[in-house]
């Protein structure tokens, strides 16, 4: 193995996981795979320009940027035909249907609540919040993977951390006046 | 109405503001019942998230079409996408920009990894001529343990909580308070009048050692003055690490290191009143 492709996957590519979650949060399902392979290319071909700055924030830099490209031309397809009921694979995430509630444990229900709150936020917000809490990602390389200034990742970070907090005590205790 | 203070409070939570920034809202907080809310908030968002959100690993298909992507790649002319490249570029620029607004630790030059190993296809005389100069002019001053260990400890320190274990102006209650938590009893002094505030002392362990940690407040910097018994280490000459300047000097059989990102006549002026003291 050469030497430029032993340091990449010395570097990089032990962030594989971090830009697979990242890129299921910026994407619709489906798509992620496609934007972490391509991301991942890109990074390789441009691997010289990383130097010594943070690889993690460089990777998921290329991520959006590659989300954001892909993003683009589907804009410009006409038509995006909205998933059928019967789909299973898009039907799926978009109602919560589950056929035998009594089988899921509390735990497990909570995490799907959970995960539909968080996909529920706009993307802006979601971003900035998984960033922090789940890849634990500092002000500036948060500010550095979304190109906006830090503070605007402190902002959208307060509004998103209300914003789920609210639609959390609204879906688990029902109206939070009602509650207390 | 929010709290005029909740986005620095959300900044303490999240650890981002210096030691002397967190004691301000840390005492803010204590007389703001709507701050200290919005830390439980905070807190119970963060553990939920972190206990309900499934840490989701690649696909293993998708890391195998990943490697033979990269294979192929490698085999191809690997820099013949110039679209790709400036593109890439670009994502980097606004990335490091961002970055350089706040420290960041520099990498160290591989010397043994990557591309310092083609060293070894050079033999004879002349290859280890060749390393020897390398590791002359790069090794010897990226490698000193202490200086790095140093400057960790400092920057450990500078987070919410970390501090300060012994939270005192007096050097009668610091000093004694090194007795039973360190190896060695430096010598520790208030120097309000002179601008270093004694804020306390703390245990750390420096040198395979219990340090003595003498915390001292210049304006708006913290200086740590570190301090372990003499083993025969010979002492770094003072150096500047990642923005953070180390001083280095022995006094009787305790060696100091006095750190901070204030500036070296500022820090100087420190080492020089301890020294007179001693």
């Amino acid at each position: 193995m050469d030497d430029k492709r032993a340091r990449f996957e010395g570097q990089v590519l032990p962030h594989l996981d971090a830009a697979y979650r990242f890129a299921r949060w910026l994407c619709r399902p489906g798509e992620a795979d496609d934007v972490v392979q391509d991301a991942i290319l890109r990074a390789f071909r441009g691997f010289d320009a990383l130097r010594g700055s943070d690889a993690k924030a460089w990777l998921l830099t290329i991520v959006r940027n590659c989300h954001l490209t892909a993003a683009k031309q589907q804009q410009r397809r006409a038509f995006v035909p909205l998933p059928e009921e019967n789909d299973a694979a898009d039907g799926h995430a978009m109602i919560a249907n589950d056929a035998n509630p009594e089988s899921e444990t509390i735990i497990s229900d909570q995490k799907q609540v959970l995960e539909r709150l968080v996909a529920s936020l706009p993307e802006e917000h979601r971003t900035v919040l998984m960033l922090r809490e789940i890849e634990e990602m500092d002000y500036a390389q948060i500010a550095a993977v979304t190109n906006v200034p830090i503070g605007t990742v402190m902002s959208r970070l307060a509004r998103s951390r209300a914003a789920l907090k609210a639609k959390w005590l609204k879906e688990v205790e029902g109206e939070p006046r009602a509650m207390r | 109405m929010q709290c005029a203070e909740s986005l620095r409070v959300q900044a303490y939570f999240d650890s981002e503001v210096d030691a002397v920034s967190a004691a301000e809202i840390e005492r803010h907080v204590e007389h703001c019942s709507e701050c200290r809310d919005l830390l439980q908030d905070l807190e119970k968002v963060r553990s939920a998230l972190r206990q309900g959100i499934a840490y989701a690993a690649a696909p293993a298909p998708l890391r195998a079409r990943i490697l033979q992507a990269l294979d192929q790649d490698s085999e191809a002319a690997p820099h013949s996408d110039a679209a790709t490249r400036s593109e890439t570029a670009t994502g980097t620029e606004a990335h490091r920009d961002a970055m350089s607004r706040r420290w960041r630790p520099a990498r160290q030059p591989r010397i043994f990894g990557g591309r310092g190993f083609r060293f070894g296809a050079f033999s004879g005389i002349g290859g280890a001529a060749i390393a020897a100069a390398i590791a002359f002019f790069f090794v010897l001053p990226t490698l000193s343990p202490l200086s790095n260990e140093i400057v960790s400890a400092h920057v450990r320190s500078l987070m919410p909580a970390h501090l300060i274990d012994v939270v005192s102006t007096d050097k009668h209650t610091v000093k004694p308070w090194f007795a039973g938590h360190a190896d060695v009893s430096p010598a520790v002094a208030d120097f309000e009048a002179q601008g270093y505030r004694l804020i306390g002392g703390r245990a750390d362990y420096i040198d395979h050692q219990r340090s003595a940690v003498v915390v001292y407040q210049h304006g708006a910097h913290v200086i740590n003055v570190f301090t372990w018994a003499a083993s025969g280490t010979r002492l770094p000459a003072d150096t500047t690490r990642s923005g953070y300047h180390l001083a280095f000097w022995q006094q009787g059989d305790i060696q100091y290191c006095a750190v901070s990102d204030t500036g070296w006549d500022e820090l100087l002026g420190l080492v020089r009143l301890l020294r007179e003291q001693a």
